[in-house]
């Protein structure tokens, strides 16, 4: 499974610096080294406009705004994602299709989502 | 809308009894008139019961003209006539099955929607046998409003403890990563709480709207300056410029670990040392700028860290990505420097 994900590019969005730092901690002990992150839907967009993804975790709640336009730009693209969030409730309509990591999560169930929606090799 | 027919020979007598109503009832009928609680009379002797009598309070609920509503079947403002459900609960009342009032929603004139309680009780003569109904109306808009906002702030507050559980997630997470030693990862965990519990504290008495930067600042280093004279080795200058909680919850952590660097080792670690903190803000076209910096001095000669550390990962990655700009660690000689350009967020600012 580490393996899978070593030289994955993933796209993290998540406004809360603390639970970004530690989601990249685990990334990197996966061996992740590609990852790109945004804390806004400007910036995610603008990342999934200008680079390639192979896979992304995206925060539902970004500073009182919700990220649908960034899943939008992802599926545009053809690119898997799970949504995180702290909301216990069900997705938008539209999005309830979506895997769903609630917050607080397990280490192992980030690197267990992401595994899970690439496409094996 | 209901379609107000013009005065039918069956209004006519519905006003004529009306008016015997109020001879016969004098004081009771002006008390029913006058009283804030709307309502209504209808007569229960012909068919769906048509309204003949309806006070002022009734009238201002619902913005009709008291002939526009005399004459009329009961259910005539339901704003869905075929709501089966809703008619159940009416008929329940007025067989007196219910007690608690029937929860309705009611459309007035404009076309405006309003939930209100309904109690009917029937009105019977000598003989025992029901003459009218007696119907008053409680509007629940305020009601309605208070229980979905109530609503919204328990949604609120169950995703704040859900993020909130997982920011400690990362503190104890980071803290494990960074130390072996137990009392050194005790210790960092316990500063990091206590500078997030803080910054909770101030977003609180700002209402989660947002927080100023000088307040962040002060909230953070109120601790640090116990003893040694420290408050007057720390000047402040600039602006209160205003961020939103994610971004001030950032700071704050941020500032925590410049300061907690200052005691142990920086410009706070023997008697003498200071800090200036100093902000301007710088226009650009694409809006303004928080400069920002923290420069100590008179502390003992500053050596460069042997590792990059939680705080300067906070600092120059954390927080340089929750506030979309810049941030960097300078070990001069004289004294660590930190400075930090922000773009100023798009928050009501003060003045």
């Amino acid at each position: 499974m580490d393996k899978l994900l070593s030289g994955r590019r993933i796209l993290v969005v998540e406004d809360e610096m603390l639970v970004l730092m530690m989601i990249e901690g685990i990334l990197d002990s996966l061996g992740c080294k590609s990852v790109a992150t945004a804390a806004t839907v400007d910036q995610a967009v603008t990342l999934i406009e200008g680079q390639p993804f192979d896979v992304a975790m995206l925060d539902v709640n970004l500073n009182g705004t919700k990220s649908y336009p960034v899943a939008d730009a992802l599926t545009a693209r053809g690119v898997p994602f799970f949504f995180s969030t702290g909301n216990t409730g069900p997705m938008a309509d539209g999005y309830a299709d979506r895997a769903v990591l609630r917050k607080p999560f397990m280490s192992a169930d980030v690197a267990t989502m992401l595994t899970e929606l690439l496409p094996a090799n | 809308m209901p379609t107000i027919v013009r005065k039918t020979h069956e209004q006519k007598g519905a006003e004529a009894e009306v008016e015997s109503f109020e001879k016969r009832l004098g004081p009771f009928v002006v008390a029913a008139e006058k009283t804030r609680m709307a309502m209504v009379f209808s007569d229960a002797k012909e068919p769906n019961s048509p309204i003949i009598f309806a006070n002022d309070s009734f009238l201002s609920l619902t913005g009709y003209d008291r002939k526009e509503v005399l004459g009329q079947n009961f259910d005539f403002l339901m704003v869905d006539r075929a709501d089966a459900e809703a008619l159940a609960r009416i008929a329940g009342e007025f067989e007196g099955r219910l007690d608690g009032g029937s929860e309705v929603l009611y459309r007035r004139k404009d076309g405006s929607e309003f939930w209100a309680a309904i109690f009917i009780s029937p009105v019977h003569d000598e003989n025992g046998d029901v003459v009218q109904y007696f119907a008053s109306f409680v509007d629940l808009t305020k009601h309605k409003e208070e229980k979905a906002h109530s609503q919204m702030l328990i949604e609120e507050l169950n995703h704040r403890v859900k993020n909130t559980l997982a920011t400690v997630q990362s503190v104890v997470w980071q803290a494990l990563q960074a130390n072996s030693d137990p009392i050194l990862i005790k210790e960092s965990i316990e500063s990091r709480l206590f500078a997030l519990s803080r910054s909770h504290d101030l977003l609180t008495r700002e209402k989660w709207g947002s927080a100023g930067l000088l307040d962040v600042l002060l909230d953070v280093l109120k601790p640090f300056e116990v003893g040694n004279g420290r408050a007057e080795r720390i000047v402040i200058k600039g602006d209160n410029v205003r961020f939103p909680p994610q971004a001030a919850l950032a700071l704050g952590i941020a500032f925590n670990e410049l300061a907690t660097n200052a005691v142990k080792y920086g410009s706070l670690s023997n008697g003498v040392g200071s800090i200036l903190i100093e902000s301007k803000i710088e226009q650009t076209p694409a809006g303004g700028r928080l400069m920002l910096q923290w420069q100590e001095k008179g502390g003992p000669p500053v050596t460069l860290p042997s590792h990059i550390g939680f705080g300067s990962r906070v600092i120059e990655h954390g927080l340089a990505h929750a506030l979309q700009g810049s941030a960097h660690l300078d070990y001069r000689p004289g004294g660590l420097v930190c400075t930090m350009n922000i773009p100023i967020p798009r928050v009501k600012q003060d003045g």
